[in-house]
């Protein structure tokens, strides 16, 4: 399989349950040893996508194929892919080693060959070589999960699809794992397809990210494409929080022009690579990331563009202060998120002014 | 499973079920008792002489005959409860995945036939079944010739008769223990590349054991006390343990005996009960917190 080819290939595919359309036209393309994300709030369509690629259910139009087969009508057992489910499935009835032995014993392998790979897997997922004999109850929630990607990756499936399987675990465990899937893809080289309504997850761990909402695919990139250039309000707002100014664009030649009350920058031009694909002139939202507003009280160090407000609330998060903004012209307060300090720069009822660079200016287009 | 060992030792939970402990100590084990000193008695002129002796027990235990017929109750209740099982497996199945949209519907039915009275039940039997019967009457008019059946009457029918009014017990354990079993543990059976038939083998199977073994140990027990069925559809071929006491005690006016004979019928089913749940904790034990 070269480059080029893509593991999975997904095309036009449309699904519906009754008449309830979960996925209209969702295209996906997901190459060798990829790590892609599938992020959405619940009903997005996402499940639904994932159970398509696992064969739980049948799609109901377009076409996939998946290491080159065609995949309609193929079930799930004989597909190249395997399963993460959200509540792990792991069989209640059997150990730790007959978890993860069990695809090697439906493949008929050697029993020699089966413990030997069921031995690699659990040293790979760090599982002690004594559970091999406890039974999956008796294990804690995150030796569950690693138990759960060991017997998904013990047959070397060329997918791994993922359903949510941190969204039960507390933070600090959630973040462990998350390093350990992360390192799980570095080391065994799979395709990983990741459903998470998280997309803070999606930026930490995956290569591609789509963003699906209503059974449509609206964006599909890197984690940095989607953070900083979302096609519109929704992703942009799908992560932390941003600032969406309602703006008016004229595209002249070469350039984009843009007027937003409340905000004045020497020169309202922008280069034609800072706005989502596909915009028109006239009404868009203009983005402004939390973290690029600099804060201050007098008007010595003004950037670009600057805001004026005062100070409606803030917060002390610790590594930062989260400032917001009433700015005369702008419906919501504006957010800024400023550095960390001891002394807060401004109280409630200051006036500040908010300035940032034209460059970290996006426009997207409006919901 | 700890904390439910202890409860004896919660004062309140103690208090709570007081009345009801109550109620089955004066409604249940005094009478066990009465039936217990009872069999220590004899009988003289068809009355009860309370003699204190152990001639009773000394007869049952030389009297092949009684023990044949016991032998009988069991290997009834034993094939009755295979049946019951083999039968409920796949009835239970299909209800909980292959029926979805009626499955309320076949288990109202069901309950209707459960409750429906054995005795009107086991008649209809005989009603159908019989040589003048509905079936026979079908058959012949199709040109099987009279008695095409003949079925009635002999210890099959008596086992038709047991498997069918007990059946619901397995039915509804069964699917109970089913209806429990995770979907998404069957969805990762077909995704690790096993069959259908390979699924219901290595999943679904070991995990409805709970409901097979409390169907199991309920048809066995409630076959040890059949009667009804043994009587109008065995038509006296197939006597069984519940026939020979009522007999016993009715026809024979040997109370004692009828006594002893009930406590060996009990002593089968208790000790068949404390197998079972034997069995149950040491399979629960080796699952561990499961």
């Amino acid at each position: 399989m070269n480059e080029k080819t893509p593991i999975i290939d997904a095309r036009s595919i449309d699904k519906f349950y009754g008449g309830y359309q979960a996925l209209k036209q969702v295209s996906l393309s997901v190459h060798a040893g990829e790590f892609v994300a599938l992020v959405g709030p619940s009903g997005c369509g996402k499940t639904s996508l994932l159970k398509i690629l696992a064969g739980f259910e049948d799609l109901s139009g377009g076409s996939l194929t998946i290491d080159g087969h065609d995949m309609v009508g193929v079930p799930s057992s004989a597909r190249p892919t395997r399963m993460v489910f959200q509540k792990l499935a792991l069989f209640p009835h059997r150990t730790v080693h007959q978890n993860i032995a069990f695809p090697l014993k439906l493949a008929r392998r050697p029993k020699e060959e089966i413990d030997r790979r069921v031995g690699e897997m659990m040293e790979l997922m760090h599982l002690r070589a004594a559970y091999a004999t406890r039974y999956p109850a008796q294990l804690s929630g995150g030796e569950q999960q690693r138990v759960a990607l060991a017997r998904s990756m013990v047959s070397q499936p060329s997918v791994l699809l993922l359903d949510e399987p941190l969204s039960a675990l507390d933070v600090k465990l959630k973040k462990s794992l998350q390093a350990e899937i992360k390192r799980l893809h570095r080391t065994v080289g799979t395709s990983f397809v990741h459903v998470t309504h998280d997309l803070e997850e999606a930026m930490m761990l995956a290569d591609r990210i789509c963003v699906m909402r209503a059974g449509r695919i609206l964006q599909t990139g890197a984690p940095s494409d989607i953070y900083f250039r979302p096609v519109n309000g929704f992703v942009a707002g799908f992560i932390g929080e941003t600032n969406l100014l309602p703006t008016r664009i004229e595209r002249p030649a070469g350039g984009l022009r843009f007027e937003a009350p409340g905000l004045s920058c020497a020169e309202p031009v922008l280069g034609t690579d800072q706005a989502a694909e596909g915009l028109e002139a006239g009404e868009a939202a203009l983005m402004i990331r939390p973290e690029m507003i600099v804060l201050s009280k007098n008007a010595a160090d003004d950037g670009e563009c600057v805001m004026e407000g005062r100070v409606e609330e803030f917060f002390i998060k610790g590594a930062s202060i989260q400032y917001r903004v009433n700015v005369p012209g702008v419906e919501a307060a504006v957010v800024a998120e400023v550095p960390g300090t001891s002394q807060p720069p401004a109280d409630v009822g200051d006036n500040v002014r908010l300035s940032f660079a034209r460059a970290d200016l996006f426009v997207l287009h409006r919901d | 499973m700890a904390d439910q060992r202890k409860s004896w030792r919660d004062r309140g939970l103690m208090l709570a079920t007081l009345p009801v402990s109550a109620l089955m100590l004066f409604f249940f084990l005094v009478p066990l008792g009465l039936t217990a000193a009872l069999s220590f008695q004899s009988t003289k002129y068809y009355r009860v002489v309370w003699s204190w002796d152990t001639g009773t027990w000394i007869d049952v235990f030389t009297h092949g005959h009684y023990w044949s017929i016991m032998l009988q109750t069991i290997t009834m209740a034993l094939a009755c409860v295979a049946l019951c099982i083999i039968i409920s497996l796949p009835v239970a199945y299909a209800l909980v995945n292959r029926m979805r949209s009626v499955e309320n519907h076949v288990k109202v039915l069901i309950v209707f036939a459960f409750l429906t009275d054995a005795v009107l039940k086991t008649f209809g039997w005989v009603l159908f079944l019989d040589r003048t019967g509905v079936m026979n009457g079908m058959l012949e008019t199709i040109g099987f010739g009279p008695a095409a059946t003949d079925i009635l009457f002999n210890p099959g029918a008596t086992l038709l008769g047991m498997v069918y009014n007990l059946l619901p017990y397995t039915i509804f354990t069964i699917y109970l223990s089913l209806a429990r079993i995770d979907r998404d543990l069957v969805l990762a059976a077909y995704d690790a590349g096993a069959s259908r038939l390979r699924t219901f083998w290595e999943v679904t199977l070991p995990l409805s054991r709970p409901g097979v073994i409390a169907g199991g140990v309920l048809v066995f027990v409630l076959s040890l006390g059949v009667f009804l069925e043994s009587k109008v559809m065995g038509g006296g071929t197939s006597p069984m343990a519940a026939e020979l006491i009522r007999q016993t005690f009715e026809t024979r006016v040997n109370w004692p005996l009828g006594a002893a004979l009930t406590l060996v019928v009990i002593a089968i089913g208790v000790l068949t009960l404390g197998g079972a749940g034997a069995l149950f904790l040491h399979l629960n034990s080796r699952k561990g917190t499961a």
